[in-house]
């Protein structure tokens, strides 16, 4: 008797699904701490100077090898950053234009075509921006601006190929596009209406109404552009296959450069003949990591703070 | 004194607005329709002269055939890895909410949803391929399955998050065990949404190149036999395709970048239709 009633007090559904929550955990905390392990030797040798030195020379001799990953760290951060001023007017107009002012028969197409925007694989817009951007923005906008603001440092640089931190940064505005103006239509749509009709019944026009309920959804905005930025630092084949793939840490928009990302797609294949190669690599990726995580946890925390805010 | 009449003023401005707005919004999605446009005109030609050998054949006989094969292959695997622990992870982020590990679980797969795909190959680089001393099928499908999993764990909770309490409470009141409740009411009402969650992260990992760079390794002369060797991608040859300088490689890159666009809108457009719903995760 007492046997069933110990069983009775056993939660099968908690000893169903306890072990894939622990392999989730351990999954997520393996790769930490794998991380950690893997980055130690190149850290060990290089200490901070790893981080803050823009060298790389890989060497048959171990002691002749010295990395330092500050450009790829300033690529990932500065093409993000692009990618999110570029993103910025154009999804918060796209989410007040679908939601408000979009015809009845264009809202669901529109919301559908920004849907399979952020679905499409990263490869589609990888040999798009290398072999139709890159040549558009070089001959149209880049070569433009260089003949002519080239006293702005900013553009100084002469656009020979085309792949440059700008292209980077615009093709991947152009991705995170549909994916931040998703988080801000979703805020959008939860502003209580009787904010709208109050704006309205007090004679505000559109324009007006549309200011005042993008001030109620700011954190929204915001922590949509935290995420935003994330993804951007973290995409991979399609910034590889634009920025050009060179050291340089500089400010200049039409100089060629590396992310972490590209940096790691395009040496780790290579990285095992030298000593201390993969261990650079993966410390580049702790650094990416790191600032994902912190920047998606700050992302999702004001998300999460907002919708609790607007619920009650 | 000038006379500004406002009222002018305001709805002028008020037309610059919605006009501005709207422009950008065309703006937003213009990309799309340019991608699609210009991957057809550049693929549609190389497939049309090549015909159907080009799904078939292999690379040097100018086709694509082990690259689909390659990543039809890695999905499957990678969704058979994946899903049932993804469930049962979503499950439990459902059944408990409020407590700790529900809710760290919740933000854990929130912020999986958000990782560099590349950093997910490259560790599985480090704990599969290079113990085992090769690229595999295996190694690829691990990185796969590990980037399927917080989309389909995160639509199960959804899904089954909708279902309405009265049910579990009837469940309850029946005398059922929580097991019970969730597993044979619960989640057959949420079968929809997690479905559509199942199919939305096949249709995002069999786009994904990062994580197979360093895993699957590349098959592209004979089609794959076996989970433990090398095997080819879809994305991933274009990648490579692409990298090369001979124009002749990149017109195969269109080609397949048009099959794989074809797949891509194929798979997805139906399952976002059929999802009734405002937002989605992607």
């Amino acid at each position: 008797m007492d046997l069933k009633k110990i069983l009775r007090k056993i939660d099968e559904f908690k000893i169903i699904t306890m072990p894939a929550v622990i392999v989730v955990f351990l999954l997520f905390v393996s790769m930490l701490v794998f991380y950690f392990i893997s980055s130690y030797p190149a850290i060990e040798r290089y200490g901070i100077d790893l981080f803050i030195k823009n060298v790389w020379i890989a060497a048959e001799e171990a002691s002749k090898e010295v990395y330092g990953l500050a450009a790829p760290i300033w690529g990932s951060i500065y093409t993000a950053v692009i990618a999110v001023l570029f993103a910025l007017p154009i999804s918060i107009a796209y989410a007040i234009y679908v939601n408000d002012y979009a015809p009845k028969p264009l809202k669901y197409p529109l919301i559908v075509i920004s849907d399979i925007m952020a679905g499409l694989p990263t490869i589609i817009y990888g040999i798009w921006g290398a072999l139709i951007l890159v040549p558009i923005l070089r001959d149209y906008i880049m070569k433009y601006l260089y003949e002519y603001f080239s006293f702005i440092p900013l553009f100084d640089y002469p656009p020979l190929t085309g792949f440059c931190y700008l292209s980077a940064g615009i093709l991947l505005g152009i991705m995170v596009i549909p994916f931040a103006s998703a988080i801000i239509r979703e805020a959008y749509a939860m502003i209580p209406t009787v904010y709208k009709e109050g704006l309205y019944a007090l004679g505000a026009t559109r324009y007006e109404a549309t200011k005042v309920l993008l001030g109620y959804i700011k954190p929204a905005i915001l922590s949509g552009f935290i995420l935003a930025f994330g993804r951007a630092l973290g995409e991979t084949v399609a910034v590889s296959l634009v920025i050009g793939n060179a050291f340089n840490l500089t400010y200049k928009l039409f100089a060629p450069g590396y992310t972490i990302s590209s940096l790691i797609a395009n040496q780790f294949g290579n990285a095992a003949i030298y000593k201390y190669m993969t261990s650079a690599l993966y410390a580049g990726g702790l650094v990416l990591f790191l600032i994902g995580l912190v920047v998606n946890l700050i992302g999702l925390y004001y998300l999460r703070r907002w919708r609790a805010h607007v619920s009650h | 004194m000038f006379h500004i009449d406002y009222k002018k003023l305001r709805m002028l401005k008020d037309k610059i607005f919605v006009f501005t707005i709207a422009a950008l919004t065309f703006l937003a999605i213009l990309p799309l329709f340019h991608i699609i446009l210009s991957i057809f005109l550049k693929g549609a030609p190389v497939i049309a002269e090549r015909g159907l050998p080009f799904l078939t054949e292999t690379f040097s006989n100018g086709g694509i055939g082990p690259a689909i094969v390659g990543t039809i292959i890695l999905t499957i695997t990678a969704t058979a890895i994946g899903v049932p622990l993804a469930f049962l992870a979503g499950a439990y982020a459902y059944e408990f909410p409020d407590s700790f590990i529900g809710r760290a679980t919740k933000v854990l797969l929130q912020i999986m949803l958000e990782f560099p795909t590349i950093l997910v190959g490259t560790f599985i680089a480090g704990v599969v391929v290079f113990p085992m001393g090769t690229y595999s099928a295996l190694a690829g499908a691990l990185a796969l399955a590990i980037i399927l999993m917080p989309y389909v764990a995160v639509y199960t909770e959804e899904a089954m998050s909708e279902v309405p309490k009265i049910y579990k409470e009837g469940g309850y009141a029946l005398g059922c065990t929580r097991a019970q409740v969730i597993f044979k009411i619960i989640v057959r009402m949420a079968k929809a949404g997690i479905l559509t969650g199942v199919l939305i992260g096949m249709a995002k990992v069999a786009g994904e190149t990062a994580p197979l760079l360093y895993t699957a390794g590349g098959l592209y002369e004979s089609y794959p036999k076996s989970l433990f060797e090398p095997i080819g991608a879809l994305p991933l040859l274009i990648y490579n395709l692409v990298q090369s300088p001979s124009p002749e490689d990149h017109r195969m890159a269109w080609g397949a970048a048009l099959v794989m666009l074809i797949l891509f809108l194929a798979l997805f457009v139906p399952i976002r239709y059929l999802l009734k719903k405002d937002t989605v995760k992607l």
